[in-house]
């Protein structure tokens, strides 16, 4: 039997493995979090009328780019460390490990976010004042992180539930507000009416931002019952996200006012404007579920990858503590804690928009970098096995990278429709610390360890 | 590469170390588990089981269903269960691939690594 045989074999004994409906509903969970909401909203400025589906529908055949490259490393590395193997790989491995951290700094903006939008959303609904929110903030992250310390965490069937409601309602409250609006779209098909062809640049950027995460399945790859369920699953989650993010973004810029759309909570007004009173609370409910996929999958993604990066040896050893239920607790507590703060500042200074264009950028910043990995790998590495190829890499890649690269740029120079620098600005300081981390004082650290380790006797006898 | 009677030695050696570790102990409270061990180099196949806080001796060859399959050369399994080689970075690298829940995958880890730094 062959390696590959063998690991097929391996997969389909496995006890418990998860099969496509999981994999669709993880992909489109991860992606589809309550920061979705603004982000679409935001969306809606750069483009006319209701020709918002259009920047959705170009941004999702850029997810299928993004997708080819995921898919085609997943096939290669199909572990949940695949985003070490295949950067350390094409890359020097100091570049590789100051991007991975700086790209960290999303899944801390996107707990982060979440927290504050069903904060609000939650203050919203309930009638109380804007300051209840950070009280909600708190609350529910510290919910967060004791049921992830104890090692609680959402079973398949409940996340494939969880997801959707959140796919479904989404879609009917959309229909409804559009149908009940009672009058017809406006420009449905001119995009750039009354606006830059930059402006339309932006709202693919934002549009792009719609569909990320939808790649963090690909930790899945240990999991599942059969390996390409990985890329089917993300096909299908992009198909789901692009047709439930056009119907909510153009009903958001047909039945929304200015004043509503840029709020901390435009889908409950989406929901007010498809079902009344009623329509707040099922929104407010919604948003709410979208947290539990948005904490689950982001704190463990991001807790198991830091603590396997910290057992590498290239974060220090504190961060590879572990819990007397297996989890390692200082990458939760602390992932708590600074999304706490991020959440809070996020409250006080109300600049969501801000963390949506780091998101946006941050996210053509790593889709570019898979799209080099893939091109590099087929170069530096080509007989290693790739159960999925991309077709026409060698144009599809540098146009991708090209392409991811300049949405990235842009989005971090905009807020809302206007040049701020604020974006750059978190993801250049983000991405120093990183580099000041990597350069100067890991190497310290990867020392004493090696000391450590040279100091230790070695038990093996005979050796 | 690592004979069978090497590992089974080795393994005997880590096994004794893990269920005599309190800490360890508690960590798999309630986690009774099935593990595969593949050799690529060798082709050879283990079974470890956890039941009742307590890891059983290491069968030849694989039995019963598995939560968990581990596959790599058979030196770094041999390095392993003498607790002188750190299976992370071999994971890191690629070079030890696992199979089964991101939770069971902690609970193998966490276990390695307690013979790994408790050594």
């Amino acid at each position: 039997m062959t390696d590959a045989a063998a690991t097929l074999s391996s997969r389909a004994t496995l006890r418990r493995a998860l099969g496509l409906r999981t994999v669709v509903t993880t992909s489109t969970g991860l992606a589809f979090a309550a920061l979705e909401y603004l982000a679409a909203a935001g969306l809606v400025v750069y483009v006319a009328g209701d020709s918002a589906w259009i920047p959705i529908i170009v941004a999702g055949g850029l997810a299928l780019v993004a997708y080819g490259f995921f898919g085609e490393l997943n096939g290669m590395f199909p572990t949940a460390a695949a985003i070490r193997l295949y950067m350390k790989r094409a890359m020097d491995d100091r570049v590789a490990l100051t991007i991975t951290f700086t790209y960290l700094t999303t899944i801390i903006l996107v707990i982060a976010s979440d927290a504050f939008i069903v904060g609000r959303a939650l203050a919203h609904a309930f009638g109380e004042p804007a300051w209840v929110a950070s009280i909600w903030i708190v609350g529910l992250l510290a919910i967060a992180v004791v049921t992830n310390l104890r090692g609680i965490t959402v079973a398949g069937l409940l996340q494939d539930a969880a997801t959707s409601v959140v796919i479904v309602a989404t879609l009917v409250v959309g229909i409804l507000a559009l149908v009940r609006s009672g009058h017809g779209l406006h420009t449905p098909l001119q995009p750039l009416h009354g606006h830059h062809p930059g402006d339309f640049l932006q709202a693919v950027a934002l549009g792009v931002f719609l569909y990320s995460a939808f790649e963090w399945v690909t930790t899945s790859a240990e999991e599942v019952r059969k390996p390409r369920s990985i890329n089917r699953g993300m096909l299908i989650a992009i198909a789901i996200l692009c047709v439930v993010c056009a119907v909510a973004t153009v009903a958001m810029s047909h039945t929304l006012s200015h004043h509503e759309l840029t709020s901390a909570y435009p889908q409950l007004y989406l929901g007010i404007a498809a079902l009344g009173h009623s329509g707040l609370w099922v929104m407010a409910a919604v948003t709410a579920v979208t947290a539990l996929n948005t904490f689950n999958g982001g704190f463990i993604t991001a807790s198991r990858f830091i603590y396997g990066t910290a057992r590498e040896g290239s974060l220090p050893r504190q961060l590879a503590q572990l819990n007397a239920r297996a989890v390692p607790w200082v990458p939760v507590v602390v992932l708590g804690g600074l999304s706490a703060v991020v959440a809070l500042l996020v409250a006080l200074t109300h600049a969501w928009e801000v963390l949506v264009a780091v998101g946006a950028a941050l996210e053509g910043m790593i889709y570019a970098v898979a799209g080099f990995c893939a091109l590099r790998l087929r170069s530096r590495e080509p007989d290693l096995p790739r159960p999925f190829r991309v077709r026409g890499l060698g144009v599809l890649g540098p146009v991708g990278i090209g392409l991811f690269g300049l949405l990235a740029v842009l989005a971090s120079v905009s807020v809302q429709d206007k040049f701020d620098p604020a974006p750059l600005v978190i993801i250049l300081v983000a991405g120093a610390l990183s580099a000041f981390y990597v350069l100067r004082i890991l190497p310290g650290i990867r020392e004493r360890e090696a000391a450590r380790q040279a100091a230790r006797p070695r038990r093996r006898p005979g050796r | 590469m690592a004979s069978t009677e090497e590992l089974l030695e080795a393994y005997a050696e880590w096994r004794t170390r893990s269920n005599a570790n309190p800490r360890l102990t508690k960590m798999v409270r309630g986690w009774d588990r099935v593990i595969h061990f593949t050799t690529i180099d060798t082709g050879q196949a283990f079974t470890m089981r956890i039941e009742g806080q307590q890891l059983s001796e290491l069968a030849v060859g694989h039995e019963g269903q598995p939560d968990v399959v581990v596959t790599g050369i058979s030196e770094d399994f041999c390095d392993m269960f003498w607790g002188d080689l750190n299976p992370s970075e071999k994971y890191m690298s690629g070079e030890i691939t696992l199979l089964g829940s991101q939770q069971d995958v902690m609970r193998i880890d966490a276990i390695s690594m307690v013979a790994f730094l408790d050594s």
